[in-house]
């Protein structure tokens, strides 16, 4: 290791963490018992939260190792992009190992906590990787890795088919990466990122155009975005709680980084159709995920769909930008990569939390499904708490975490509506976003109101709900610790706002109008949030009410609910399908709800002896692109198989006219 | 943000949440007793709704057994958070008490954390009337949102500000520019969802004793005492948010430019006139329109989101 530039927290925070992480590695490997390598890889991890936060506000630190042919597999260079991207990844890797050593699902075989280890490690090299093949090696680690656990040891039927989704997407996203690294690659000539913004003078027109099509589809499919998320609902309900919280939480979020640091950063954003597409791709992600969640009763699904709806959220900062770049406007590129990296940490925590949240509840009730939960409250008060602050959280909600960074998201979206450098269209297109956002919002509260209260309030649906018992203290603190950094965050939202458009203003020379690092300078809003001040005066005015409320009050009497005269019963209660009805009928264009009613009755009486009710919604996405698209390709399959006929002499046929065709292409 | 001398914002914080508190029943004993006068009936004295709220504030509360204690943090958290919007509206002055520090997103934000909350206590109890209510007031909003903000997003294009202080100042800098087609559409736009977002006819019935058809009262159907007292109160100042928010931000005229005695006092006086015409207006819609179907609300909260984006278009192409 030879390393160039060096900040000291950063530089011994990093190689701790490195350090950790192969000890982590080995005693995976050693020990039947994983609890000794989740410890360490909670020690590595809160490293490199530590060196993320040192790398955000001060200097990068340059590692350079294992070359192979003349190419170094580690080439490593982290700034203060990076830093954020650590910052998230160690927070919700030292809660999700922390959780690991109590959850039972985690260290089910020493493979998979290798598997576990070399996963956290490989996103650490996605986000410091400065040269192509560095960055496409760790890319791969990370796919690799991340399937392992979504697999597990004994895989079922189900289980597979689902896994065979993400890892062919997974190859999607890898191709369509490096096809475009090539051929900044070729424009540049050179591998190495710093080198690439060269390209963004030397590569023109179409083929800049293509390169961009070429890493948003790459990027956007590992981030989950609309039409290239399919693989996330279908991994997440299969991996275990704090696979998911890591996988959702940062490993989709190296999908935004490839964005900001290639689209943004080294090509430096190209004409405002960019921009405009990747508003328009974020707001249908952010409508359509939240809409699907709003259809979904497994509680794992619901959170898979709401990454969707996130990164729908970070795309139209991500598209802000990019308008900013097209238009000169540096104020929107400010304001779009600030809102986008703000809401890029705020999700990896409070979606870190949810799901672990959802590990807890099934570990404690054996069930996932919302309609069999319910009164989890009581037995759980912990876990209760800590879901309810991250429903409030990713519902966007103040003072919470949440609703800062979509507070910058919409202030991004209405700079751009009156924005005078933009053309008309386009400032129109940035009013729509700002509907879109406000629509998802709206959703996301009906819809967290939703998860929230049928798992936890209310009496319990099933026994299994009714046997839920509280989670272990490991388990208990790690969702505790992500509960409270929501707050803080939120909170704290004022002075981390200012950091993160400091981080917005250093990003690379690509974009040098943007103006020197000025890591203290707030974010150029057209209005204020000051959520110290607004949190202070809340808890006052709440301190007061409670004190009033509380002088001379009687102690309530407890009674049975109101049910008409007749005793309280779960089955009265609402469930997840009912309670989302309206907005199933509301949106019945998009959701396409089917439903079917069967009812048998007891022999000659009106009264039903047996209600079976089912409701689907249509997924048009995969019933209208996804499956016309795999039957096209398993029919051109059956076509190609008539070329295989097994005969020797036929195939040497085929090499003799393949080898004349590129002899007669080769001589022009 | 400029620096602000102390004793005026402490002052006019007094002043107005003393103003906002005070008037907040009111409002809903006028507007009922003049629903009850359009439909030849005497109605209760306009000073019922403070009676009620004395009574229900002597009473035991009476708990769901199920209830987890979520029940008795709601009312305090909706309080909480409506009179925290109280404070960031610029009600009687052309400044807010807390000016600077939070926009009109924040004042959305936190009403929808009330009703966040809300939702979610409406739950607890495991009546199907609260999980009715409930899900039909969640449901609700997902279509008055949009509208709110787009509306707001046209005056926000007119004032360049998100800042409700700077945004009302350049309303009244403006005086009859105010009245431009764009920002009469925005406000035609925000005053229709304004209905839905303080429950009146035609989307929710506030007078309702029919569980079937209850919205914000299906909620609140399990709450008693001094719950039920926090919670209704909270509802009457919502009143004052919504509509100081619209008087704020589309005829802000007549509130205190800066904080003299005699220019509070007037703004004091403005501000109540504007906040009775709204409930006059709300208890008119209440007496002479049914409730809507559920299925038509789409329809008719649609229509904001259009109409408000119809008037951006025009605030971008048709020249000034």
């Amino acid at each position: 290791m030879v390393p160039a530039e060096v900040d000291a927290l950063a530089g011994v925070s990093l190689v701790i963490a490195a350090l950790l992480g192969a000890v982590g590695g080995l005693l995976a490997v050693s020990r039947v018992d994983h609890r000794p390598a989740m410890i360490a890889a909670a020690g590595a991890s809160t490293a490199t939260a530590i060196a993320g936060i040192a790398l955000v506000a001060g200097p990068a630190v340059a590692v350079r190792a294992g070359s192979v042919l003349g190419y170094d597999l580690f080439d490593l260079r982290f700034d203060a992009l990076s830093g954020l991207f650590l910052v998230a990844l160690g927070a919700v890797g030292c809660a999700a190992s922390i959780y690991g050593l109590g959850y039972h699902e985690a260290g089910r075989s020493r493979f998979e906590t290798l598997a576990y280890i070399v996963f956290i490690a490989s996103l650490g090299l996605v986000f410091g990787s400065t040269s192509a093949v560095s960055f496409l090696f760790a890319w791969e680690l990370m796919s690799i890795s991340s399937a392992v656990l979504v697999l597990g040891p004994r895989p079922g039927r189900p289980v597979v088919r689902a896994g065979y989704v993400y890892v062919a997407m997974t190859h999607l996203a890898t191709a369509a990466i490096a096809i475009a690294f090539a051929a900044v690659s070729a424009a540049s000539g050179s591998t190495a990122f710093a080198d690439w913004h060269r390209a963004s003078t030397s590569l023109a027109g179409p083929a800049r155009d293509l390169v961009f099509l070429l890493l948003l589809v790459g990027f956007g499919t590992k981030a989950g975005m609309i039409p290239l998320h399919v693989w996330l609902p279908r991994a997440h309900p299969i991996a275990p709680a704090h696979v998911s919280a890591l996988m959702s939480g940062v490993m989709i979020k190296a999908g935004i980084y490839g964005l900001i640091r290639f689209a943004i950063e080294a090509l430096g954003g190209g004409p405002s159709w960019w921009g405009v597409l990747v508003l328009a791709l974020g707001a249908v992600s952010a409508i359509l995920g939240v809409l699907y969640a709003l259809a979904e009763h497994d509680l794992k699904r619901l959170l898979a769909f709401h990454s969707v709806e996130n990164i729908g959220i970070i795309l139209l900062g991500v598209g802000v930008a990019l308008l900013g770049l097209s238009a000169g406007a540096p104020t929107l590129v400010v304001l779009g990569v600030a809102a986008a990296l703000f809401h890029t940490l705020n999700h990896a925590l409070f979606k870190g939390l949810l799901f672990l949240g959802a590990g807890a509840v099934q570990e404690a009730s054996g069930t996932r499904d919302l309609n069999r939960l319910g009164g989890l409250a009581r037995a759980m008060p912990l876990t209760a708490l800590a879901f309810g602050i991250g429903a409030a959280a990713i519902s966007g909600l103040p003072p919470l975490n949440g609703f800062a960074s979509e507070w910058l998201t919409f202030q991004g979206l209405l700079s751009t509506g009156g924005s005078v450098a933009l053309d008309p269209i386009t400032r129109f297109a940035g009013y729509l976003a700002v509907g879109a956002l406000a629509l998802t919002a709206a959703l996301a509260v009906a819809c967290f109101v939703k998860a929230t209260g049928m798992t936890f309030l209310a009496l319990p649906r099933t026994p299994g709900a009714q046997r839920a018992r509280e989670v272990g203290r490991s388990m208990r603190a790690a969702m505790a610790g992500l509960a409270l950094a929501c707050v803080g965050v939120g909170l704290g939202a004022g002075p981390i706002g200012s950091v993160l458009a400091g981080v917005a203003r250093g990003l690379g020379s690509g974009i040098a109008p943007v103006g020197s690092l000025q890591p203290t300078v707030a974010p150029p809003t057209l209005g204020a949030y000051d959520p110290a001040i607004l949190g202070l005066a809340g808890a006052c005015v709440g301190v007061a009410i409670l004190a009033v409320s509380m002088a001379g009050a009687a102690a309530a009497r407890r009674a049975p609910t109101w049910t008409c005269g007749i005793l309280p019963d779960p089955a009265f209660e609402y469930t997840a399908t009912s309670y989302s009805k309206p907005l199933r009928l509301f949106f019945d264009p998009i959701l396409r709800p089917d439903r079917e009613l069967h009812v048998e009755l007891h022999e000659g009486t009106p009264f039903p002896r047996r209600v079976t009710y089912r409701s689907e919604v249509d997924h048009l996405i995969e019933s209208r692109v996804y499956g016309p698209a795999h039957r096209a390709s398993i029919g051109l399959s059956q076509l190609v198989r008539r070329l295989q006929q097994g005969t020797l002499q036929l195939y040497l046929a085929y090499s003799v006219v393949a080898l004349v065709i590129l002899l007669l292409l080769a001589r022009r | 943000m400029t620096p602000e001398p102390l004793l005026p914002g402490v002052m006019l914080t007094v002043i107005q949440l003393g103003f906002g508190l005070a008037v907040a029943p009111l409002l809903q004993g006028v507007m009922k007793r003049f629903k009850a006068r359009l439909q030849y009936r005497r109605g209760a004295s306009i000073w019922q709704p403070y009676w009620d709220l004395a009574k229900w504030w002597a009473k035991t509360p009476v708990e769901s057994e199920t209830a987890s204690p979520l029940t008795a943090a709601a009312p305090i958290i909706v309080l909480t958070a409506t009179i925290v919007a109280v404070l960031l509206i610029p009600i009687v002055a052309l400044r807010a008490p807390l000016d600077g520090h939070g926009d009109l997103l924040v004042v959305l934000g936190v009403l929808a954390l009330a009703r966040f909350v809300l939702a979610l206590a409406a739950l607890d109890s495991g009546s199907a009337f609260g999980g009715m209510g409930s899900s039909r007031e969640v449901a609700i909003a997902t279509l008055v949102e949009p509208g709110v903000l787009l509306s707001l997003a046209v005056v926000v294009a007119g004032a360049g500000t998100t800042d409700l202080g700077r945004i009302a100042s350049h309303g009244v800098a403006a005086g009859s520019a105010a009245l431009a087609p764009p920002l009469l559409l925005a406000a035609i736009a925000f005053g229709i969802v304004a209905i839905a977002e303080t429950g009146h006819e035609p989307v929710d019935n506030p007078d309702t004793h029919l569980e079937l058809t209850m919205i914000h009262e299906g909620m609140l159907l399990e709450a008693s005492g001094r719950q039920l007292a926090l919670l209704t109160y909270a509802a009457q100042l919502k009143l004052v948010v919504v509509a100081g928010l619209f008087a704020a931000v589309f005829l802000p005229m007549g509130a205190a430019a800066d904080l003299t005695v005699a220019g509070v006092a007037l703004g004091l006086g403005v501000a109540f006139v504007k906040l009775m015409a709204a409930a006059l207006a709300l208890g008119m819609l209440d007496a002479g329109m049914a409730k809507l179907r559920i299925m038509a609300l789409p329809g008719l909260l649609g229509l904001s989101s259009l109409l408000a984006l119809t008037a951006l278009a025009a605030q971008l192409w048709l020249p000034a």
